[in-house]
């Protein structure tokens, strides 16, 4: 263990990737080696190119200012948690956090990560002993699991797709696998309760999931902060596999704190008749941006991909999603509903990849706007890209007002128009969480948009 | 019965906000505690305008005349501000609000009715709904479904009247409840109504109809006719049979002539 340096020395530089990486495996020494240069060599993102057109990322987050959160909670070092044993303690999980977890129903297992580091995992003991893998990332990597190896920023968050994936390879402190085994069922979903609790940094988690066959899980991911004073980056990469037949759902609740920055990039690669489920839910931070990639890599693969957003304020928004259907006869079906308030923002940019030879692929892809204030924009762009001739396809994009006989409807029967605004806003976004019932989410989201509501219009 | 109109139009014209020309000219009608009057005319003739300006909706405006409803003027009142007064309006073409379900939507409709801190008690107000879904003979599954979302013609104006049931007006405006729904429907309709009336005499009721056929299961103290936005005729249940006979044909010739 290196003595801890100087905390303002600290940058987004070669050191801090030598450090995180000190106790590695050499393997895992070398990719984020390897990634550090493709990080450096690969130009910052900028609004001439399509998929950053609408983020200027250059300007909104001062990635030379940012310093990496290193150290686990309290400055304590990493590496003596002991996977599958423990809860959270109130020494280690600060207020904030536990007010969000003592909303959460049910959990067949949960994680607890506070700036980058997992403070605590628990899981079921019977799922344990069935097999389910539930564990800190770093731990997984550094207990030589072949999977992890294998399948660790490699097929489907490598480097080389982009700025910030190779940053996030380089410099990932910590994070969730999680692998169920062949034909293991969760009744309840994993619950990963992030917290972000320092100003100014920047986080880099990683979270692989591996859905043997057959199995099923579902997982929520959810982060919160406190609100800063200066930019505070929270940058995640998300990969799922699920093998044949397996049923995937992952969650993502975005609640940061004003002054939050969530970056963060999805894949997900769903083989022969498994499903593979995504929603994110953006509803905090000051900027989100989300790029999502669904793989359909075997016939009869499912992806139902679901986005609910709501800003206010200065908020602003990015989803990125793409659907490629490698495979014949698979289905992905997009649904994301935004609401946008004060002088929010919200960017969808959307694309079907029919690729040569997907036959009889089903794709959908619709992003509905609602407009609540004059000064909020919705940008919505909507693609497809077919190379294959017996298809069905659609895309879709509205961005409107809220409707004047609805609310009318509604102030008929005696509510004042912040009420039927309230009541019209949450049925719009509802419609996404009725999409996905999953235990505890809707009445958190809910919840959540509802106090959100209170500050309708300022 | 008390003699004051709970309810008086006078003079009434309006017409589709800064569209020429009026569609109602010139409406004159008083409604006193707990009568039922019945509207009824043919396609076209402004009855379900005249439904609009008294709920207040906002694609309509008064060029003329005056609306007093308890002694107030209506017509400066907002839409929430009327219901609240007691004024309910069953609309003839309510829209559907996806993902906002009945329930939820009249628990805060009762909620907006209280005074600030006061909270709805959710007990009484589920027995409530309950109560009131076995009188229309409807589902309790009903009230989970989205406002009007997907419904059936029929649906749509039992779920008026639930609406109504619930809120337990002071001045209620069915307008065209009967069109849409089969003659069981509408005799469960009717008996909800009256049962509303039983246990709430004062309620007043302005009923618009195209036909006689509601009437032979809901009563009309006064039965008004309209013609191209004006009444034409008021008298009692007679006149309706007489429309039933004879159609709108000699009040047309009449305002040719
Ligand atoms: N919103 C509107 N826009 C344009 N014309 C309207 C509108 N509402 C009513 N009208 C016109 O006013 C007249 C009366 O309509 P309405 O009040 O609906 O009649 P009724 O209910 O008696 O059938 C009709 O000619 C109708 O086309
Ligand atoms: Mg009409």
């Amino acid at each position: 263990m290196a003595p801890p340096r100087e905390r303002a020395a600290r940058a987004l530089n070669r050191d801090a990737v030598l450090e995180t990486g000190l106790a590695d495996p050499a393997w895992l020494k070398a990719r984020r080696e390897e990634a550090w240069d493709l990080y450096v060599a690969t130009p910052l993102p900028s609004t001439r190119s399509e998929e950053w057109r609408y983020t200027d990322v250059g300007r909104l987050l001062p990635l030379d200012g940012l310093e990496p959160n290193l150290e686990g909670a309290g400055g304590a070092p990493d590496g003596d948690l002991v996977p599958g044993v423990g809860g959270p303690s109130r020494g280690t999980v600060p207020d904030g956090l536990l007010r969000t977890m003592a909303h959460d129903p049910a959990s067949s297992g949960r994680v607890v990560d506070v700036d980058g580091h997992v403070v605590s995992v628990e899981l079921d003991a019977a799922l344990a002993a069935q097999g389910v893998v539930l564990c800190s990332l770093r731990e997984a990597a550094r207990s030589g699991d072949p999977v992890v190896e294998e399948l660790l920023a490699t097929r489907a968050v490598p480097a080389s797709e982009g700025k910030f994936p190779a940053l996030n390879a380089a410099l990932w402190t910590d994070g969730v696998f999680l692998r169920v085994p062949k034909g293991v069922r969760l009744d309840e979903p994993i619950r990963l309760s992030r917290w972000v609790s320092r100003p100014g940094t920047a986080t880099f988690t990683r979270i692989l999931i591996v859905a043997e066959e057959f199995s099923q899980v579902s997982f929520v991911d959810e982060i919160t902060s406190p609100d800063f004073e200066s930019t505070t980056l929270a940058n995640t990469a998300v990969e799922l596999f699920s093998r044949g037949g397996a049923q995937v759902q992952y969650v993502s609740l975005q609640r940061m704190g004003r002054g939050g920055f969530y970056l963060a990039t999805q894949r997900t690669l769903a083989e022969r008749d498994s499903t593979l489920d995504t929603l994110n839910v953006a509803l905090g931070g000051s900027v989100g941006r989300v790029d999502l990639n669904a793989r359909l890599l075997g016939p009869g693969a499912n992806s139902d991909m679901l986005g609910l957003y709501f800003g206010d304020e200065d908020q602003h928004f990015d989803f990125n999603t793409s659907q490629d259907h490698v495979a014949p006869d698979a289905h992905s079906d997009l649904l994301y509903k935004g609401a946008l308030d004060g002088s929010a923002r919200g960017v969808f940019r959307g694309i079907i990849r029919v690729h040569e030879g997907a036959q009889r692929t089903d794709a959908y892809q619709t992003n509905r706007n609602l407009i609540l204030s004059d000064d909020a924009v919705a940008t919505s762009l909507p693609n497809l890209e077919i190379g294959a001739d017996d298809v069905r396809c659609s895309h879709g994009a509205t961005v409107g007002q809220l409707d004047a006989e609805s609310l009318f409807y509604l102030m008929s029967r005696g509510l004042d128009r912040e009420q039927a605004e309230r009541l019209v806003v949450l049925g719009f976004l509802g419609e996404v969480l009725d999409r996905l019932p999953l235990g505890g989410v809707t009445e958190k989201v809910t919840r959540a948009i509802r106090a959100k509501l209170r500050h309708l219009h300022g | 019965m008390n003699d004051r109109p709970i309810l008086s139009v006078t003079g009434l014209s309006a017409r589709v906000a800064d569209e020429d020309p009026d569609i109602l000219k010139g409406v004159n009608l008083a409604i006193r505690p707990g009568e039922i009057h019945a509207i009824m005319g043919p396609n076209g003739s402004g009855k379900s305008t005249l439904a609009k300006v008294i709920s207040g909706h906002p694609g309509y405006e008064a060029t003329a005349g005056a609306v007093v409803y308890q002694g107030e003027d209506l017509l400066e009142m907002e839409p929430d501000e009327r219901a609240q007064a007691g004024v309910f309006i069953a609309f003839q073409y309510p829209v559907a609000i996806p993902g906002v379900s009945i329930a939820n939507f009249l628990r805060t409709a009762l909620q907006a009715r209280l005074e600030d801190g006061e909270e709805l008690d959710l007990f009484e107000f589920q027995e409530l709904l309950m109560e009131r879904m076995e009188l229309l003979q409807m589902d309790p599954s009903f009230v989970q479904r989205s406002l009007n979302d997907g419904f059936s013609g029929g649906e749509k104006k039992r779920n008026e009247i639930l609406q109504m049931a619930v809120l337990n007006p002071t001045l209620a405006v069915m307008d065209e409840t009967d069109s849409g729904l089969d003659i069981d429907a509408l005799k469960v309709v009717a008996h909800g109504v009256n049962a509303l009336k039983a246990e709430n005499p004062a309620m007043s009721v302005l009923l618009i109809t195209h036909y006689q056929r509601m009437l032979n299961y809901i009563t009309p103290d006064v039965v008004h006719v309209m013609v191209k936005g004006r009444i034409v005729e008021s008298g009692g249940p007679e006149v309706a049979l007489g429309l039933e006979e004879q159609g709108y044909e000699k009040y047309r010739r009449a305002q040719v002539a």
